[in-house]
């Protein structure tokens, strides 16, 4: 009965094709645009977590807290306390420094290029690989000895040197007031999709370069902020915690004087925002949703007054009400799952297309496809059913006699 | 038997459809039908008493608005009397809810309608198979079971058909077959050649004689004398009451031939060749019927 | 014969009340939402430049840029400074203080609650108009004589006294490290709404007060930023970028070093955010308007083929295909118009009740409302050509033999 109804479905869609497929363009219309909405903030949260992940997701920074009001010297951190507290966790710790930059003018030659100076340890490979293609990374040597060597990406080389191996070649820049003479030691290649070229400042035309942090923090100096990079993503929660309360008991404060930020915390931010964007967003797309069901229901009224005697007919013949209810809710489903199967194709495929001109991953899940079929077919029974049951209580005499 | 062989076990029928065999199969007692009309309440028929046997081949004739398609409606289960009692194999079906009527059109009563009431953009095949889908009968039963009856009424070889494709004669013989597919203890025909000419009229109701003389109780409603002439009971209507009953002498079918040259003019979409196989479908065709009686017991 | 037709359309449309009920209804959704959705937008537009304008729209802050690397002391502010600022630019500055805040306990009896002071000048109400209900404003006395005097609101007054009228009483607190009496001279009312309560941060528990900056900010103390009240809305960016220059060239800086953050420019960036959010929003909201349009479309070609013998008669009547065609598009066109009215009444209806229930006066622009009607009239027409051109184009003979 279930196959005979469809057949039924089919052939009174088929009937009347021009109808049936503007009907179903508001599904289609309807879906599709819910479908691109969650998929482009789906997208844009993997992106962001493959942007975390680029820059460490274990990464957190240590401060006083912004809303302090009393804040003292001693709040700050200094070389010492930083040894102290790699003691204290020793190996839980990945990677800390002193979270230290500066940007200064880099002059080689006749070039004078803007370049940001990152103060890092010879371990922080460890914790953010980079590809290698010329020389060697900063090694315990030059962070001990403050030895004035760089390491930069390939495009900075071009910028400053116009080569890309720029290994051995040396420039000149001021730090903290200082004019010195710096070498370049070690090339790596950066490896980042458009999205996070643009997220994480693509430098087209200025440098970076990485240099002994111990050129930028002095053994006696204060400095706002320590950087952390945990061992294990599991515990690094704890972890932090841990680290927080000993700061903060070392400095005499309370723990939530201290603050700290972590990138997993960012990134859970970022996704639950881009999450409630999406969902609201989405929910917006879904009043065309509701649009295209209210066009079902005004198409299948018009259906069931044109097929009235064909409803006497099947009464006659000994259909029941519920077999004419079942008859046009079919009906009504079917048109509204096809419209929702081509609506997801079409959602789906314009952000596969869209990822594909931008060069991203794009994500559309499977969960959402599925509830989009199911919702689509829902709206479809949904809108039928006053149609549907005004068809099945058709008087059959009256029916009979319809012109 | 093997037709029967099938897969699904048939749903649970009601008592009433499945053990009451009457030998009165229609019986009327102090039938009454008010039309409500908000501001008057017209009478339709008053006091009908009326008994048709199993097995009788009744006219039941009136000017329009006599009651006759009132009586017609009432009897087909389409209505409900508003008084009175209305047993159909001994059942009273005056008190039951529309599905259980549904079920009683389904198994019991046979339609045929002056309109052929086909379905349109369905095929004459689907059109007969339509009474056994809403009996929950399986694929392949109804498929073999609706060609048989095409055959049975001449349009073997028009199974395939829209109806659109099909000359007026040639629908309302689908119709018939459609009436015939639950095997209904009652056919009832509501004016079944008003639309139809004078050769496909003498067509039909000779398909109604052979059908009666197979033992299917047929009922009639007509303004028509010729068509009465059919029939071998002839009830009259006046202002929704019955102004007479009689037996009539069975009028003797004219031949066959005059009706197939008929259907040849009016079977204006048919195909060359099918043209051709239907100028000599008249002597064929009663072999058909004996053919088709032997597989209407086999199907028993 | 426009007003004929306008009368065929409407008895058309009342033939079949259901079906063009339905249909409008895509277009009442389509138009309301996207009218709540810009209204919404509006709105919230309005509010946060009447925040901006509670805060004092004249008002900017000059500190330091934070990427300076190599600030000194003297990039900070002294009071001395300020007063120069005051001789230099007199006129135009409608107030100058040193942005001094803190926020300490303050103690009455057994009651504790935590309070933030506000170091202000004497003709501090001159930019920030308070409604005093009890005592008086600090006096210039006040400032000169750095008395600890202070004025707070009634709600502070409640929570730390039990009392609005809290003239003449004291509290304890501890400013600096320094443990005062403090006496509380004035009591103002705060008029501000829920929106504005919500955005300024509410404060239930705690306290405010204002306090004179003389007791904030020592002789020789330097301080991060100054914060200044232009005299002239009109003239002030001018101004302002005046100060910034001088301030730079009187520390020896770039005026870039320096940052200026202005009330205007920050409720210009909100302004911009809220108008491209409502605008993309309102964007997507439209997708349900293209709906509702193909669902005219849909229904309008049904109603064609159901009187395809009356124009079949029509045209034997002598009606050329254009005068079908107006017909049909007026009957589209109506449909559509009449679903965007009512769709407007709808969405600004829902804002105006969201607004009162919300106490804050929401905003519906005439200028959108003509836009919405201009544009369901545009959509009826667009998804009514198809329709009425196969209308117009209908053989009159078949058209007359339609069944």
């Amino acid at each position: 009965m279930l196959i005979e109804n469809m057949k039924m479905a089919f052939s009174a869609i088929r009937a009347n094709k021009m109808r049936s497929f503007l009907t179903m363009l508001g599904i289609i219309i309807g879906i599709g645009s819910v479908i691109s909405i969650v998929s482009i903030g789906d997208t844009m949260r993997s992106m962001f977590e493959g942007l975390y992940r680029e820059i460490g997701v274990t990464q957190a920074f240590l401060y006083i807290g912004y809303w302090v009001d009393d804040v003292r010297q001693s709040d700050y951190f200094t070389l010492d306390e930083m040894e102290r507290i790699k003691e204290v966790f020793g190996d839980e710790i990945a990677y800390i420094d002193s979270n230290s930059y500066v940007s200064a003018d880099a002059i080689c030659g006749r070039t004078t290029v803007k370049f940001s100076f990152n103060g890092i340890d010879y371990n922080y490979q460890e914790v953010q690989p980079v590809d290698m293609v010329y020389g060697r990374y900063l090694n315990e040597g030059d962070v001990l000895g403050r030895r004035k060597n760089v390491v930069m990406d390939t495009i900075s080389a071009m910028n400053l040197f116009g080569v890309e191996n720029a290994v051995g070649k040396s420039f000149r820049t001021t730090l903290y007031g200082t004019t010195e003479e710096y070498t370049v030691v070690g090339i790596y290649q950066k490896k980042l999709n458009p999205f996070q070229a643009m997220m994480m400042g693509a430098n087209t035309e200025g440098g970076e370069a990485f240099i002994p942090y111990t050129i930028l923090t002095w053994p006696n100096d204060y400095f706002y902020a320590l950087r952390f990079f945990a061992r294990d993503e599991a515990t690094m929660d704890e972890l932090y915690n841990r680290i927080k309360g000993y700061v903060a008991k070392s400095k005499d404060r309370k723990p939530e004087d201290f603050r700290f930020n972590s990138a997993k915390d960012e990134m859970g931010q970022m996704d639950s925002m881009m999450g409630g964007l999406a969902m609201a967003v989405g929910g917006i797309a879904a009043i065309s949703l509701l649009v295209g069901g209210i066009g079902i229901m005004n198409i299948m009224l018009v259906s069931v007054t044109e097929r009235t005697r064909e409803i006497g007919i099947r009464k006659s013949l000994g259909a029941r009400t519920r077999d004419i209810m079942i008859q046009f809710l079919t009906e009504s489903a079917i048109l509204s799952a096809c419209g929702g199967i081509v609506g997801i194709l079409l959602g789906g495929g314009l952000v596969m297309a869209g990822g594909a001109l931008l060069g991203v991953q794009a994500i559309v899940k499977p969960g959402v496809v599925i509830l989009a079929v199911g919702f689509s077919a829902m709206v479809g029974i949904f809108f039928g059913m006053y149609p549907a049951s005004k068809a099945a209580k058709k008087d059959p005499i009256e029916a009979l006699r319809y012109e | 038997m093997k037709l029967l062989n099938r897969k699904k076990p048939e749903p649970k029928l009601p008592d009433y459809i499945t053990e009451n065999v009457s030998e009165e199969l229609i019986r009327l007692e102090d039938l009454v039908k008010i039309y409500d009309t908000g501001a008057l309440k017209v009478l339709g028929l008053k006091r009908i008493n009326l008994t048709i046997h199993r097995g009788e081949f009744v006219a039941i004739m009136g000017q329009s608005g006599s009651g006759k398609s009132t009586l017609m409606n009432i009897l087909g289960c389409l209505d409900r009397p508003s008084m009175g009692h209305y047993y159909l194999d001994g059942v009273d079906v005056a008190a039951m809810n529309p599905d259980e009527l549904s079920l009683i059109r389904n198994r019991k009563i046979g339609f045929v309608f002056q309109s052929f009431n086909l379905i349109s953009r369905t095929s004459a095949l689907k059109n007969v198979e339509l009474p056994m889908t809403y009996a929950r009968k399986g694929k392949r039963f109804r498929e073999q079971r609706a060609r048989i009856l095409l055959e049975r009424v001449g349009l073997g070889k028009r199974a395939e058909h829209m109806p659109n494709e099909l000359s007026g004669g040639q629908r309302q013989r689908v119709a018939i077959a459609r009436a015939l597919a639950n095997e209904p203890p009652l056919l009832l025909a509501d004016e079944p050649t008003g639309n139809l000419d004078t050769a496909a009229s003498v067509e039909i109701m000779e398909l109604f004689s052979q059908l009666h003389k197979e033992g299917t109780t047929v009922v009639v409603v007509t303004h028509e004398e010729e068509i009465a002439a059919f029939t071998e009971r002839i009830i009259r209507f006046r202002d929704g009451e019955i102004v007479s009953d009689s037996s009539n002498v069975r009028k003797e079918p004219e031949s066959c031939g005059t009706g197939s040259e008929t259907e040849k003019q009016e079977a204006t979409n048919a195909t060359e060749t099918e043209e051709q196989g239907w100028e000599s479908a008249g002597e064929p065709r009663e072999y058909e019927a004996d053919r088709n009686m032997k597989e209407r017991e086999k199907l028993c």
